[in-house]
């Protein structure tokens, strides 16, 4: 692959209060990838991305954006590389969804945060792609949780970093806007060689969409590779402690127990 | 121009545009009107024909100049400028602690900069020295920062919006309770002086005082302008504003230095007031329907100012000539806002 690589990792340590939690992550993510994290609850998905961003102080390794070691970056300049979708929960008071997507563009802006008719036009568009143009003024706390979801991802595009990080995206939404997210992130790694880095719960969206994914137990990473790869009975049974037959990685077809 | 007018309609700006007008608009009215009020109206009535010639200089000889300009103007000034700063400081603090309720008073951050003045001063003119207004503002900040520092403490271990509140009241009460102390102990002289600032009131201000009070209000307010695209995205959660570019604790630190220097200054020449750090934000973001610090920062401090004006002039006029402290006045409207702002967050809960 020539694509350069946006994002990379070396023998990362991440965990929380300098307990280690998991060791030896090595991510390297480029440009038009996208790639999955999965595993069992609590297996810290969330904590290697937060731990990517520096939202968690990393207890070992490097992390390089774009060549360069995330700890020389400034905020800024990270929040030009690498925009994020979280899962908290937020609480604005009189904010309409236009304002939120609104300040996926502050890195452009100047000191005030006031938006060029140029920064306008990205917001359209970014809220476009995720079809909410039309929720553009209603209040933020008085939509679905799922459309909260969107509107947070059209925040996150209309950044135009070159990384988007997602912290399980998928929450909230029903399949329909499960699948239309897939597709929205699909065509953004398409048409804009964005690299893509998420945690997902359905295994299912996880082997259709992504590049690469990468198996987080225990005290690391358990298996790497392509979908194609990482989707096999033995290889999930095993990270999700499954009974051998219960679930088809595959088809995603469940067998439950006989009564 | 046919794009711009139709982003702008799009994106319904031009009602938004409309809307601030409005508002901006009747606070200037507002402000000019209660400006008129507080200089004509008190134990002496200036007739509004006589006001404006003394305001433009004429009849220096009258009593009635004398009373304009050496009592009610700068007593004006101060209103107007500490009650801006007071909305303002309030208006970070809520920002800071994602808190609708937050506020200099209501978090001990007022009684903390009393507790370090009354020390000061006691210490000071025990020994006979002059408290500048220097002296009291660098006091006042102090106790602010310190109060502010054991409100942070005890935010980091409870994530309870209501019960932070409640550590603050209880900060508040501690500082009291102390502040009193060191008034029984105090001399005679020093009695009078600190009961009445205890209190708070805005009587009293000089164009000395008032100069100084000008300068660091406006300075700090200028600055948190400075800071409306961090605190606007700071809005959405600190994890949020990191990834558009803030650093945090830098920004972290800048609203605690801010917020504690405007609760400090005005506690330093009116002593601790109550509530307008709350309610005054509140009525003017419902006013403006959006809480972009853009637009609620300028309104705020105008609207505080205004909200000053009104409960000086009430203090002051009410049982006059006996004042009421301000404030006892400022509780009184403030107070029902808060309740009404618990009970709205009861409602959408439900």
């Amino acid at each position: 692959m020539d694509k350069p690589v946006y994002l990379e990792t070396k023998d990362l340590v991440v965990g929380y209060d300098n307990v280690p939690l998991l060791t030896g992550v090595n991510i390297q993510l480029h440009a038009g990838e996208i790639m999955t994290l999965i595993g069992p609850n609590g297996a810290g998905k969330s904590t290697i991305l937060k731990s990517i961003v520096g939202y968690l102080e990393s207890l070992g390794g490097a992390v390089y954006i774009s060549g360069r070691p995330v700890k020389e970056l400034t905020a800024h300049e990270l929040s030009l590389e690498l925009s994020v979708m979280l899962t908290e929960r937020m609480r604005t008071e009189l904010l309409t969804c236009a304002d939120i997507v609104e300040t996926g563009r502050f890195p452009y802006t100047g000191r005030l945060g006031i938006l060029s008719d140029e920064d306008r036009v990205k917001v359209r568009e970014a809220m476009d792609m995720v079809h909410v143009w039309d929720l553009r003024d209603r209040d933020f706390m008085q939509i679905s949780d799922g459309q909260r979801q969107r509107i947070m991802l059209a925040r996150a595009i209309a950044q135009e970093p070159r990384i988007i990080m997602l912290d399980e995206p998928t929450n909230y939404l029903d399949i329909h806007y499960q699948i239309e997210l897939l597709n929205v992130l699909r065509r953004l790694v398409h048409t804009r060689d964005v690299a893509v880095i998420m945690s997902l719960h359905e295994l299912p969206l996880a082997r259709k969409v992504s590049n690469y994914v990468m198996c987080i137990k225990g005290d690391g990473v358990v298996a790497a590779g392509s979908p194609e790869e990482i989707f096999t009975p033995a290889i999930i049974d095993e990270l999700y402690d499954l009974e051998p037959g219960t679930f088809d990685p595959v088809s995603g077809n469940i067998e439950l127990e006989e009564l | 121009m046919q794009r711009q007018n139709e982003i702008d309609e799009a994106f319904g700006r031009s009602v938004r545009h409309r809307r601030v007008t409005i508002v901006f608009s009747t606070l200037a009215v507002l402000l000019v009107l209660l400006g008129g009020l507080n200089l004509c109206i008190g134990s002496l009535n200036v007739p509004l024909s006589e006001l404006l010639p003394i305001l433009t200089g004429q009849g220096v000889e009258s009593t009635n100049y004398q009373v304009i300009w050496n009592i009610r103007l700068p007593r004006l000034i101060a209103a107007a400028v500490l009650g801006g700063a007071l909305a303002l400081a309030g208006f970070l603090l809520q920002t800071f602690f994602n808190n609708p309720i937050a506020g200099p008073f209501i978090l001990g951050i007022s009684s903390g900069a009393k507790l370090v003045v009354a020390l000061v001063m006691i210490v000071v003119v025990g020994g006979s020295g002059v408290m500048t207004s220097g002296m009291m503002i660098v006091s006042a900040f102090v106790g602010s920062l310190i109060a502010m520092l054991f409100v942070l403490l005890v935010s980091r271990r409870i994530n309870s919006m209501s019960m932070l509140i409640v550590a603050g009241v209880m900060i508040g009460y501690i500082c009291s309770a102390a502040t009193d102390f060191l008034i029984t102990f105090a001399s005679d002289a020093n009695i009078v002086n600190l009961k009445n600032w205890s209190l708070g009131s805005f009587s009293g201000s000089n164009w000395n005082d008032v100069g100084i009070m000008v300068v660091v209000v406006i300075l700090a307010s200028a600055a948190v302008f400075c800071l409306s695209k961090p605190i606007s995205a700071f809005q959405l959660g600190e994890q949020y504003a990191r990834s558009m570019g803030v650093n945090i604790r830098a920004f972290r630190i800048a609203l605690i230095v801010l917020s504690s220097l405007l609760a400090a200054t005005v506690t330093a020449f009116a002593g601790p007031i109550s509530f307008v750090g709350i309610a005054v934000p509140h009525i003017i973001k419902r006013a403006l329907g959006t809480s972009k610090p853009l637009v609620v920062i300028p309104g705020a401090f105008f609207g505080g100012a205004i909200f000053c004006l009104f409960c000086d002039l009430i203090a002051r006029s009410v049982f006059a000539p006996t004042e009421v402290s301000i404030s006892a006045v400022t509780a009184i409207f403030g107070a029902p806002i808060v309740i009404s702002i618990l009970l709205k967050r009861e409602k959408a809960r439900r």
